[in-house]
């Protein structure tokens, strides 16, 4: 197109050119170009005759350029066949044929890696490892677990449910932890234990709970939880099951105690704190200055929980844990939001190595 | 749940329930309950802030001689305070400009020197003595309002006439060395006894191993005082037992409604509760000393409200369709349809155990009140909260679900406190709607008696306890417990609704003692191998040869926005969907993991990365597959994506992820291959362009383990794609099903490696996989027995100048364990292999 004006037809000229546009990895960025700019602040400064034809011829350019936009995004090959089963396209010079990226570029997310970390230490310590479910039913999320009918949680303000339902009418859940494998792995087990093999498994998992983001709160996160059955499994052996782990984990001997909590399935419960491994106890920002951290919830598995599974609380009694993994690295990293780790921001996993 | 160490030390020794509070200190006392009660989350000073504070008598009150609004006083502080002008008689000029200032009535005055208490912590203002139109005022005369302990500032606060001029504030209402606590509630999510003062000191005698003995009036069956007054008949009509097991309300008449006392105030705006009137205080006050809220009504508005009505009815019952509540916030709500509701005949008047109503508050023209004290269901009463956005106090403990048993103690101390504070007098009955079980109420505890070895408690806490050890533990909080042998038969105090199973006994026993004090033993286990989990390996070994090639791993959502599956042309009928989603972008189950990766293309091309691939490991969910026990069938899949707009590379981007494909299926030892795709079958495919894409399979096997290629048009100008994108989805399950060797070993030779290029011409349309394969075959049947051959691209090139044929050169290389091959041998074979390409496929050698 031409441009009456001398002026605009330039910077068309200079902002639709192979340096300029064809170089913008967002064409849309074109219409925020400085030359684009000063044009319009020209026109506010225009004799009042001058102004209709420029302003119009104005327009006009932007019209020009949001076109070129969209076809630049449109403009693509007709989609030409290819022989999928060739190596590489036709008359491509060897020098720029397919070969991998560069191996520096690549890295697992920082969640997965620290998962894989702590899993390689349950594995060790002779645990066994199962993933959890994203979609499950309400028997396996509540009833299972000791829920009463009418707890809240069952209700929809923490958790996600979706509009269809299992075949006795309740709503399917998005599950709000990995608990909602334990009565599985329980009864999957279950002969194993009477057989004289304890249950010894963790389930890593994704979970979900009905939260408005914010920089502490993610809808969408990742939990480990912890199981061990057999006879004569008490308390004790949960705290010192636990405190092995992070010992291990953070490479130094820690301190750690318990708060009484409550939890539908388990029975004592509590909340477990380690003294803090960054600071030592004397106080920093990851511990608030108290020189403890709050990392897990846990208990003896309820009774209930184990008779539904088809295990005899009277002769069984085990143990459950679950805990965080983004709490983890947010910690470890001083990650300082946790909208990060699920914004495929590559400026982000990057620095993961 | 928040306390006050003072108010709990009061109610200690006023009832003559425990011992100190904390006898080893403030300090060791929080500890204590962080260990055994639960996590403290804040604790409040709220003693220091009244340093220098003091009571006065005010011995004259004058009015200001320049000023109308001021008075000019004398006032009395018994000689405290030092470095302050006095006149000749000792007293101390302030000037005062509160309009209920008087002579002869007691405050609190704010000395020159002594900081504001409401600006403590903050900006502190201190006070001086300075000129005020020419009158000296020594410092203040303090309202509720400067003191931080309310909103009052209508005048200064007139406090109690028995306390001596120079008393320190804080000593007169129990502030000296106050802090606040606040329990975290969810500790306390079965424990209803814990949200009043009584239940949490309890617990800290428990946990301190001192004996509690609850106040007299603190029982099941109270008595009340004979009627009193002319009756004022109350008729109480329970239509819904089964959300309400019990209602119990009485009728006082003469009540002096009017301030509370100044401690009552105090005591209240502590923990967070506004002073209203002396009636409306009682009620909330108790609420907080037992955990059970109490409500109060004007008994002559209830009764007002049904026309020609001879006495006030209460019916219990839930809402009739499109009734309507003014509430006591002043907001008109319409219930939920299961809300437990009070009304009179004709209207509602209080949502019932969340908030009362407007229509029959007690206020400052009341005489006559009716108290209700009840038992609502708690999750009836959770549901109308959150329905309606309302969370009181009476909230917070009636979703926790109180004991009924003790709905007429509460009353009884109510309706004594009112009639000796208020001057009410008792002017009906008492009235009790009881649903509960008759053998609950004869047994004076809401579950059966437990019955356990002390074998059963030690097991589970790893502890060597006597049975007389247990007895003193459980007894410290009045537990039942009787002994026989080693057998323990232990009955619930009425207040405790977590007793139920003995498990439950051992967490009492456990918390108690100390869990600070259990054994830290590891289990003891065989040293057999744990299993491995094919699943999480299978992962695990992705992860790993993605990232080695290049690739970024990415976790999106696994929820997506509708618009994104019309995008790619994936049906949403078949997603399972949200029905509480936070936003349309998280309302649909992902039907494949590829849309959310191309959603990430665009942000980070526009970040500036040039060239990158990222990659996911994640499940999907369709409609339509069920497993065997009826939940859905997940499918975990792996997606990749690979965008280039650095301008570097040529050709079709498929071939660079294909070049990543490959190199991840050798890792699983297998050998890609990729098959022309002639029609959509599932969601996974639904946004490639099919002459541009391929099923995925490996040599040897007829399956498809899921597809690569380019996108459709469609797609990638919705989602602002580079020229140059490819990606690919496939199945775990398919992948752990087919995995073989990785590493294939081939011997090495003494002998040197022949190498021969040879280039054939062929149609455009002959795929290349064809020529290659054809060639491969040939080369092995026609090869010496002591000769392994290799097969390799060199080039495919196509003419300008005829688009009809392509050229495909390739490498032969070929070597022999005996023997050194000579180029004659080699050539041989190549020559061989042309020709009968040449029959069989038209293709000639160039």
């Amino acid at each position: 197109m031409n441009y009456e004006n001398q002026r605009i037809q330039g910077v068309r000229d200079v902002l639709l050119s192979a340096e300029r546009f064809d170089a913008l990895q967002d064409k849309s960025e074109v219409l925020k170009a400085a030359e684009l700019k000063a044009l319009f602040d020209e026109l506010k400064g225009l004799a009042p005759a001058e102004r209709p034809s420029f302003g119009k011829q104005l327009n006009q350019l932007k019209q020009e350029l949001t076109a070129a936009i969209e076809s630049a995004y449109a403009a693509r090959p007709e989609a030409a066949p290819l022989d999928v089963t060739a190596p590489f396209d036709m008359n491509v010079p060897a020098g720029k044929r397919p070969r991998l990226l560069p191996s520096e570029y690549g890295g697992k997310h920082p969640l997965m890696q620290e998962l894989e970390q702590v899993l390689d230490i349950f594995y060790r310590m002779g645990f066994s490892a199962t993933e959890s479910r994203e979609l499950d039913d309400e028997y396996h999320m509540f009833t299972s677990l000791n829920f009463p009918e009418g707890h809240p949680a069952r209700d929809d303000y923490d958790t996600f449910m979706t509009v269809e339902r299992d075949p006795s009418g309740k709503q399917y859940i998005a599950p709000a932890h990995t608990s909602t494998m334990q009565h599985r792995v329980l009864q999957k087990h279950r002969e194993g234990l009477e057989a004289g093999r304890p249950i010894a498994v963790v389930i890593p998992g994704r979970v979900f709970r009905n939260e408005d983001l914010d920089a502490r709160h993610e809808h969408t996160f990742y939990q480990l939880e912890g199981v061990y059955v057999d006879k004569g499994v008490h308390a004790g052996h949960l705290i010192a099951t636990l405190k092995a782990f992070l010992q291990e984990y953070y490479g130094k001997e820690l301190e750690v105690k318990t708060q009484p909590f409550y939890f539908p399935f388990t029975e004592p419960s509590f909340e477990f704190a380690l003294s803090c491994p960054f600071c030592n106890k004397k106080g920093c920002n990851v511990c608030s200055y108290s020189g403890w951290i709050e990392l897990l919830g846990c208990g003896m598995i309820h009774p209930n929980v184990l008779a539904m599974a088809g295990i005899d609380p009277t002769v069984y009694t085990g143990f459950a844990w679950g805990g965080g993994i983004e709490r983890l690295v947010m910690m470890k990293y001083n990650v300082e939001d946790i909208r990060h780790f699920e914004s495929a921001r590559l400026e982000f996993l990057r620095q993961f190595v | 749940m928040k306390i006050s160490i003072n108010t709990l030390r009061f109610i200690n020794k006023h009832y003559q329930a425990s011992g100190e509070l904390a006898p080893d200190g403030l300090e060791a006392l929080a500890m204590r309950i962080g260990m055994q009660l639960g996590a403290i989350e804040e604790m409040i000073d709220v003693g220091s802030k009244y340093t220098g504070v003091l009571v006065v008598r005010i011995v004259s009150c004058e009015q200001h001689p320049n000023a109308d609004r001021l008075h000019v006083c004398k006032i009395d502080d018994g000689g405290k305070t030092t470095n302050v002008r006095r006149d000749e008689a000792g007293h101390i000029q302030v000037v005062c400009g509160a309009p209920n200032v008087r002579a002869d009535m007691r405050a609190v005055w704010l000395a020159p020197g002594v900081t504001v208490p409401n600006t403590y912590g903050k900006e502190p203002f201190v006070l001086e003595a300075r000129e005020l139109r020419g009158q000296t005022s020594n410092g203040m005369m303090a309202s509720l309002k400067e003191l931080g302990l309310g909103e009052s500032h209508d005048g200064i606060l007139e406090v109690d006439a028995e306390i001596a001029p120079g008393t320190p504030f804080a000593e007169a209402y129990n502030l000296l060395g106050d802090y606040v606590l606040d329990i975290e509630n969810k500790m306390f999510t079965h424990r209803p006894d814990c949200f009043g003062f009584l239940g949490v000191a309890r617990e800290i005698a428990g946990i301190q191993r001192q004996p509690y003995h609850s106040p007299a009036w603190y029982r099941v069956d109270p008595r009340f005082p004979e009627r009193e007054a002319d009756e004022l008949a109350l008729t109480v009509r329970n239509e819904i037992p089964e959300l309400v097991p019990r209602f119990t309300a009485v009728v006082l008449s003469d009540v002096q409604v009017g301030p509370s006392p100044v401690w009552l105030q105090i005591a209240l705006h502590k923990l967070g509760l506004r002073s209203i009137n002396n009636v409306v205080d009682y009620t909330n006050f108790f609420m907080l000393e037992t955990g059970q809220p109490l409500h109060a009504y004007d008994y002559d508005k209830v009764k007002a409200q049904d026309d020609h009505a001879e006495h006030a009815t209460l019916v219990i019952r839930k809402p009739k369709s499109q009734e309507k509540i003014l509430l006591l916030n002043g907001k008109e709500i319409e219930p939920r349809a299961d809300a437990i509701m009070i009304a009179t005949e004709n209207r509602l008047i209080g949502l019932g155990g969340v908030m009362g109503g407007n229509d029959t508050e007690v206020d400052g023209q009341t005489k006559n009140v009716i108290i209700e004290c009840a038992t609502f269901d708690m999750y009836s009463i959770r549901r109308t909260s959150m329905t309606h956005g309302l969370f009181t106090d009476a909230v917070t403990r009636f979703n926790k679900g109180q004991s009924p048993l003790q709905n007429l103690a509460v009353l009884a101390k109510i309706v004594e406190e009112v009639r000796q504070f208020a001057g009410g007098k008792v002017a009906s009955a008492v009235i009790d709607d009881n649903h509960l079980d008759a053998e609950i109420l004869a047994r004076k505890s809401l579950h059966p008696a437990i019955i356990l070895d002390t074998a059963f408690i030690n097991d589970r806490l790893g502890l060597h306890l006597g049975a007389e050890e247990i007895k003193v533990l459980l007894e410290n909080v009045e537990f039942d417990v009787a002994l026989e042998g080693t057998s323990l038969t232990i009955t619930a105090p009425f207040w405790r609704t977590d007793i139920e199973i003995p498990e439950d006994v051992v967490e009492e026993v456990g918390r108690l003692y100390g869990y600070d004090k259990l054994p830290l033993d590891l289990p003891r286990r065989a040293i057999m191998p744990a299993g491995k989990d094919e699943l999480l390996e299978c992962k695990a070994r992705l992860r790993e040869a993605l990232s080695r090639a290049g690739a970024n791993e990415v976790l999106t959502y696994s929820f997506v926005h509708g618009d994104l599956l019309d995008k790619v042309g994936q049906d949403r009928k078949h997603a399972f969907r949200l029905s509480n989603a936070l936003s349309p972008d998280l309302q649909y189950y992902r039907l494949s993991l590829l849309p959310s990766l191309l959603e990430k293309i665009h942000p980070n091309a526009k970040a500036g990365y040039g060239e990158f691939a990222l990659f996911e490991i994640g499940k999907t969910h369709e409609l339509i597959a069920r497993d065997a026990h009826d939940v859905p069938l997940e499918s975990n899949n792996v997606a990749a994506v690979y965008a280039d707009a650095t301008g570097d590379r040529a050709g079709a981007a498929y071939y660079d992820m294909r070049a990543l494909l490959s190199y991840v299926m050798d890792q699983f030892g297998l050998a890609l291959e990729c098959r022309p795709l002639n029609h959509h079958v599932d969601a996974v495919d639904a946004p490639f362009e099919l002459k541009r894409a391929a099923s995925i399979g490996v040599l040897g096997s007829e399956e498809s383990f899921g597809v690569i290629g380019e996108f459709t048009g469609n797609v990638c100008q919705d989602l602002k794609l580079p020229r140059r994108t490819a990606g690919f989805e496939l199945k775990l399950d398919t992948l752990m099903r087919h995995r073989g060797v990785a590493t294939q070993y081939v011997a090495q030779s003494r002998f040197p490696r022949v190498e021969q290029d040879i280039c054939l011409r062929v149609t455009s349309e002959m795929p290349y996989q064809q020529l290659f394969n054809f060639m491969i075959q040939t080369l092995e049947d026609s090869r010496p027995k002591d000769v392994t051959i290799t097969l390799n691209p060199v080039d495919i090139y196509q003419r300008a100048e005829d688009a009809a044929h392509k050229q495909i050169t390739l490498r032969v290389s070929a070597i022999s364990y005996e023997r050194t091959l000579t180029d004659a041998e080699v050539a041989r074979l190549l020559e061989h292999a042309a020709s009968a390409a040449h029959v069989a496929l038209l293709a000639g050698r160039v």
